[in-house]
């Protein structure tokens, strides 16, 4: 099989346009099969991770429900890929995090993997930030999966408030509208700004 | 009287122009019933002819050496042999004998069907679809294909060819399936707003008695309404009572009556090999009730919408209000700090360019639609058989509406 336009996609690091290219190139490859089953060599990990990059887990599941047992019992890695999966269809948000961390990926795979997390938590922010006027450290945390500090970090980062106090962070849209009467620190003009109140 | 070798000669000459391949179309016809006498001595001469040059013939000798039973073990070669024909053949040549081409492909099917390996007939049958059809037009590789996708779990690539619109059907037969397995593999996709399009056209078909496929697909149905619209109606009722009586539970509201209902009959369920879809219907329970309550109030605590709703604590339920932000079913902010959900109005103000030239392309598709149905209009005004049969009713009810004088009477 001519895997040079899939390494072609790795090495440019074009990771949304892997899962088509497996798609046709398994197709292709089954339809053309002679003596050596196409499973012995496919790429399973690869594959799944390429559909899990652009958020397609129906067609990650069908993958997944498709690979043969013997493959699922000699590769590791494919069963690792899966567990993200699993962990996006059950709308398991923290888990994905911990799926990822959780294995030891192979060094073609590893820039992939890393590139999904990215995707990831840039995701799970724009959800937190569509879903949560007022949300606590601790779960942001864990749907950003970093640890309290840094998940702190990098939402006021982007503008969000803390309350020390009560360990709850504000979004900025939500902020400005709910709080314009006790403001104290606009996050975008920084730590020298009026105190209001 | 005919040899192989002087067809294969044949063949070799006069693929060339359209005047030699019509004349050759006539020679093959003449030789058909021989090549199907001939038909297990005719394999090795295959290996003489280039099936992109020579298309047309390759198919002629293909489909007489595949019409008999085929073993497992020549079903191994032929797969692979029929699987380049298809992706390299012409498709100006095939299209000459279009019933030659429909009977390989189903026997391919067959074949790769037989070696237990549907995900090896995928790209080809694409391809023979491809080929085969005119646009618009349904072919009878159609459903074929979209089953073969089915069993090989190929549902985007099936889905691709669901896009096209279809206006031409030969046998309803092929419609229906057509339909029905289109309806599956945009179920597997969770698009459920075409999948209930093409399942209602199963549905409500015209049909002169009802026929499995209608039945299995009105099942289904009944599940991919409630899913998404979260109720029913329809006119086969009687045959699903089954799922006529879960409608009837469903909209009842109250998911501990449904979860019963749906335990109790389990089994059948599974045997329709709906239970999968059964359980969507339970979540989108759910899902819709917390909808409701949207339209009734601006902020809820979500301690009671776990209450109304049925779930076990407020932190359920408020993963299942994000899970719905996260798919757009709802718009709403929660508020940890206070335990709170205020609901708002759907944010879409159609003033972006995407919406503008979404509703645009919308708009393009209903014209060429309305286009199409004027000319279609017009034809069947012009069809005498549909003249005949209306002049026909005219004059009956001219003939009841004028003639005060009955001309007899039934004593």
């Amino acid at each position: 099989m001519d895997f040079s336009l899939l390494t072609d996609a790795l090495s440019s690091k074009s990771y949304g346009k892997i899962a088509d290219i497996c798609d046709e190139l398994m197709l292709k490859g089954a339809a053309e099969m002679e003596g050596v089953p196409f499973e012995e060599e496919w790429p399973f990990a690869i594959h799944l991770l390429a559909h899990i990059y652009v958020n397609d887990i129906n067609s990650a599941r069908y993958l997944w429900k498709s690979i043969p047992a013997a493959v699922k019992e000699r590769q590791p890695e494919v069963v690792a890929a899966w567990r993200i999966g699993q962990r996006l269809w059950t709308r398991d948000y923290a888990a994905v995090h911990e799926a990822i961390r959780a294995f030891d990926w192979s060094q073609q795979i590893q820039p992939l993997v890393v590139a999904f997390s990215e995707v990831y938590t840039k995701r799970m922010f724009q959800l937190l930030l569509s879903a949560y006027s007022t949300i606590g450290i601790q779960d942001t945390a864990l749907f950003l999966g970093m640890n309290e500090d840094d998940a702190t970090n990098y939402v006021v980062q982007q503008g969000w408030v803390v309350d020390p106090d009560s360990r709850m962070l504000t979004s900025l849209k939500h902020y400005q509208t709910s709080t314009e009467s006790r403001l104290i620190r606009h996050p975008l003009i920084g730590e020298n700004s009026i105190n209001l109140t | 009287m005919y040899t192989v070798e002087s067809l294969v000669a044949q063949i070799q000459g006069l693929s060339s122009s359209a005047g030699d391949l019509s004349l050759l179309l006539t020679h093959l016809k003449q030789a058909d019933e021989f090549l199907h006498n001939e038909s297990t001595q005719l394999f090795p001469f295959l290996e003489q002819l280039d099936p992109t040059l020579h298309s047309l013939g390759y198919l002629y000798i293909l489909e007489a050496s595949t019409s008999g039973p085929v073993t497992n073990e020549q079903a191994r070669r032929l797969v692979l042999l029929i699987s380049r024909f298809l992706t390299s053949c012409v498709a100006d040549q095939i299209r000459l004998a279009p019933e030659k081409f429909i009977a390989v492909c189903k026997s391919f099917k067959d074949q790769v069907l037989m070696l237990e390996a549907p995900v090896r007939g995928v790209v080809p049958l694409l391809e023979a679809v491809k080929k085969l059809r005119s646009s618009e037009h349904l072919t009878t590789l159609h459903p074929d294909f979209l089953q073969i996708c089915l069993l090989a779990k190929c549902y985007k690539t099936g889905f691709s060819i669901l896009e096209d619109d279809i206006f031409e059907v030969d046998q309803p037969r092929d419609f229906y399936l057509y339909c029905y397995y289109g309806g599956m593999i945009c179920i597997g996709q969770k698009r459920f707003q075409k999948a209930l399009e093409l399942l209602h056209n199963v549905v409500t078909a015209p049909m002169s008695s009802i026929n499995a496929i209608a039945v299995e697909a009105f099942k289904k149905y009944v599940l991919v309404s409630l899913i998404y619209n979260g109720q029913y109606y329809s006119s086969l009722a009687w045959m699903c009572i089954l799922y006529i009586e879960l409608a009837n539970t469903y909209s009842i509201g109250k998911i501990s009556e449904l979860e019963t209902y749906i335990q109790t009959n389990r089994e059948k369920f599974d045997s329709d090999n709906n239970l999968g879809l059964v359980k969507q219907v339970v979540s989108s329970m759910y899902k819709r009730n917390i909808q409701r309550l949207t339209q009734t109030y601006l902020t809820l605590s979500l301690q009671d919408i776990a209450n109304t709703v049925q779930l076990s604590s407020p932190k359920e339920a408020e993963m299942h209000v994000l899970q719905m932000i996260q798919d757009g079913e709802i718009y709403a902010t929660i508020n940890q700090r206070d335990g709170m959900v205020r609901f708002l109005e759907d944010p879409e103000q159609y003033k972006t360019c995407e919406m503008i030239e979404h509703i645009d392309s919308s708009i393009q598709r209903i014209m060429t639609l309305s286009k199409k149905l004027t000319a279609m209009d017009e034809l069947i005004s012009c069809d005498p058989l549909y003249l005949a049969k209306v002049g026909r009713e005219r004059q009956r009810f001219d003939f009841d509406d004028f003639d005060s004088v009955p001309q007899k009477f039934n004593i």
